[in-house]
């Protein structure tokens, strides 16, 4: 023991580095967004007039963006229990040995390793209203991405695949831990397929399932890429999500501070909806 | 309440590979029927067969008079203890115990009351509210059992269920067991490597060995009289001395003669045995087999009135075991170390040497090639 005054100065400097990096590339940003959300400001994105909380009270008066919340929530939803629906249901099939399974495994992993703006033109191939494969398969005349109707639904499907790939993955490694011969007994207990899976498979992916869940949300409620290929925020504002909007706001309206407040009331909804899941994992884990 | 049947029932992994080959056998109801052999010889792949967890490659099972083969292992009303016990994990023991009931919608009430009579024949009713994680071998096992005999099967399946548990728990589940097949009155099929077990629990033994059935019986007539070498060797502990002898007659008398270090040892067969042997075997050379309590020291065989004409079986001690009822004596011969069982009076030390005299009408005597018992009574 050294003298107590002494503060040990050693193992701070190993947290420097990594310290250096969240400042520049996290920190800062943060809190130079929570500042300019207080501001009107220039085209160059600069503050020039203090306006205290009057972009958060313009915000959350505005038609189209209380437009935008009700559009990133369906999106939400639709992207998280589809895409993990997709995983789940292809990391159970995969689960067990048969001729062509790499095949199998590759091809649900895949979307993993698409990039979210390719998938986009291919998708946008696909959808188009005249030589697109949808509506020729399904004998339709749908404009699918530029009906107000089909669009958000076009881009969540197109979302939820996208994200099923990593989902396939964690699954697949959740469902590798579990024991095989409790399914024997099961079977031998008299457990047909459908009651083995909600009574043994899901309660044994619980430990999973929450990271998965965590991850998928924060993801789908920063999907960007794709929406702006496919549908640029219309047709209508009828794919606006809030990141999008934030794009829209800040880098053709020139508004950073409207930009800036809608960033903040992102990051406050995803911090709650995190610690809402944090509170029920405590309770829901079932092992 | 189980009459089943097994066919010409054959498992084959791959082109070469058998796990079970041409398996007959029938299981008569309340039967407790032990598949016993070394590890590996296909004991659990002949159970899974029979629970339906592995598909037959060939032959028939029947039970009760229904060919079973392609039913699924729900349909075939079974229960099984596992090896590794296979607990659901994420329910508690009491959840685990009643699952086979809930799945088939039994009402509340009643699983409760079962529940609660199966904790109490196992004694585990302090641990109902826990998880598998919670509980130790001996404990997980219980549950494991406690799950299956909650039910009334046709047959309950068990795979070496008591192999993780030390040895003082062993001796006592073993008593547990044979408890619970008499109050429940019914099929139970056990499979094991240990013979102890397979001796003390069943009431019919199937001895296997390389997928094969070696011999199936009584384990009274399995240990007294096994069809080959490999049976009188698995069955048995210390198991039984095999030395090899050449067959010869003398003065009109069958005798195995078998010489070490120029010492000559003979043991005259009774009647009955060398009738047998001079057949096939006059000159040849056999094995002959004994059990380490079929011999006696000279006072004891002279008391049982064995048969004291043979000669020169006198034998230097290289390990003496001080059992407490018992005197376990080993010595060596044809560089294989052979055991004697003596009564605890028998004082001789490493070292010394003992007169030793086997009791010809327990000699067992086996083709040197084949390993058949030449001697092996066909009963009926
Ligand atoms: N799924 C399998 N695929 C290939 N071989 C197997 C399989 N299961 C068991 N075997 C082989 O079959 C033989 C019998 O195995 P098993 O029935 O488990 O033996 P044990 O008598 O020890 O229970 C072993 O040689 C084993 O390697
Ligand atoms: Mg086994």
């Amino acid at each position: 023991m050294k003298s107590g005054k002494k503060i040990e100065f050693a193992p701070y400097c190993y947290l420097v580095p990594s310290m250096l990096i969240f400042a520049v590339f996290l920190f800062y940003p943060f809190f130079k967004t929570i500042y300019l959300s207080l501001f009107m400001t220039n085209k160059m994105g600069q503050a020039k007039l203090f306006v205290g909380l009057q972009n958060y009270i313009d915000l959350l008066n505005s038609k189209s963006f209380q437009n935008s919340l009700k559009v990133t929530v369906v999106f939400v939803l639709i992207v998280v229990v589809g895409g993990m629906l997709l995983g789940l249901v292809a990391a159970v099939l995969c689960n067990k040995a048969f001729p062509g399974i790499r095949v199998f495994s590759t091809a649900y992993a895949l979307p993993m390793a698409i990039a979210s703006s390719s998938a986009a033109m291919i998708f946008q191939i696909m959808l188009h209203p005249t030589v697109g494969i949808v509506n020729k398969l399904l004998g339709l005349d749908i404009n699918w991405l530029n009906d107000p109707r089909t669009a958000l639904y076009c881009v969540a499907i197109l979302t939820a695949w996208l994200n099923s790939g990593i989902n396939f993955l964690y699954f697949s490694a959740g469902l590798g831990n579990i024991d095989e011969t409790i399914y024997e007994r099961a079977s031998v207990d008299g457990a047909s397929g459908v009651q083995q899976f909600f009574h043994l498979t899901l309660p044994g992916l619980s430990p999973i399932m929450f990271y998965t869940v965590v991850v998928n949300i924060i993801q789908a409620f920063q999907s960007f890429g794709q929406i702006k290929i496919l549908t640029e925020g219309g047709p209508n504002e009828s794919t606006n999500v809030i990141v999008y909007s934030i794009y829209r706001d800040a880098f053709f309206n020139y508004r950073f501070g409207s930009a800036s407040a809608q960033s903040v009331i992102l990051f406050i909804i995803i911090m709650l909806v995190t610690l809402v899941m944090f509170r029920m994992e405590r309770k829901g884990v079932n092992y | 309440m189980a009459e089943m049947a097994l066919r010409n029932v054959c498992k084959q992994f791959d082109s070469a590979h058998y796990g079970v080959k041409n398996f007959n056998l029938d299981i008569h109801d309340k039967e407790f029927v032990i598949f016993v052999g070394p590890s590996g010889c296909g004991k659990s792949t002949t159970l899974r067969l029979i629970a339906g967890l592995e598909e037959i490659t060939d032959g028939e099972l029947w039970i009760d008079g229904k060919l079973c083969n392609y039913l699924e292992p729900r349909e075939r009303d079974m229960s099984m203890v596992f090896q590794n016990y296979a607990l659901y994990p994420n329910m508690t023991v009491y959840e685990n115990i009643a699952y086979s009931l809930k799945i088939r919608k039994v009402p509340k009430k009643e699983i409760d009351k079962r529940v609660k009579e199966v904790a109490k024949i196992l004694e585990i009713e302090p641990l109902l509210k826990r998880k598998p994680v919670a509980l130790s071998g001996g404990q997980k096992q219980r549950v494991a059992i406690g799950a299956a005999i909650i039910r009334k099967p046709k047959a309950f399946l068990m795979d070496e269920p008591l192999s993780n548990l030390d040895a003082k728990l062993r001796a006592q589940m073993r008593v547990e067991l044979k408890k619970i097949h008499n109050q429940l009155d019914t099929t139970i099929i056990y499979v094991t490597h240990d013979q102890t077990e397979a001796m003390t629990l069943g009431t019919k033994i199937v001895v296997m060995k390389d997928g094969e059935i070696q011999q199936v019986d009584t384990p009274q007539n399995i240990y007294s009289n096994p069809i080959n070498k490999f049976v009188a060797g698995f069955v048995g502990s210390p198991s039984m001395n095999f030395i090899a002898c050449d067959v010869e007659e003398e003065a009109g008398k069958v005798v195995l003669i078998f010489a070490i270090n120029n010492a000559i040892k003979k043991i005259y067969p009774n009647n009955h045995d060398a009738q047998l042997i001079r057949e096939k075997y006059m000159g040849k050379r056999v094995i002959l087999g004994i059990r380490p309590e079929d011999v006696y020291e000279y006072e004891e065989a002279k008391k049982r009135k064995i048969d004291l004409n043979s000669v020169g079986i006198e034998e230097e001690i290289v390990t003496r075991e001080m059992l407490g009822a018992e005197v376990m004596l080993y010595f060596e011969e044809q560089n294989r170390t052979h055991a004697v069982k003596l009564g605890p009076e028998n004082k001789t030390r490493i070292g010394e040497k003992i007169q030793l005299f086997f009791d010809t009408d327990q000699i067992h005597i086996f083709d040197i090639e084949t390993g058949r018992n030449i001697l092996y009574r066909e009963r009926n």
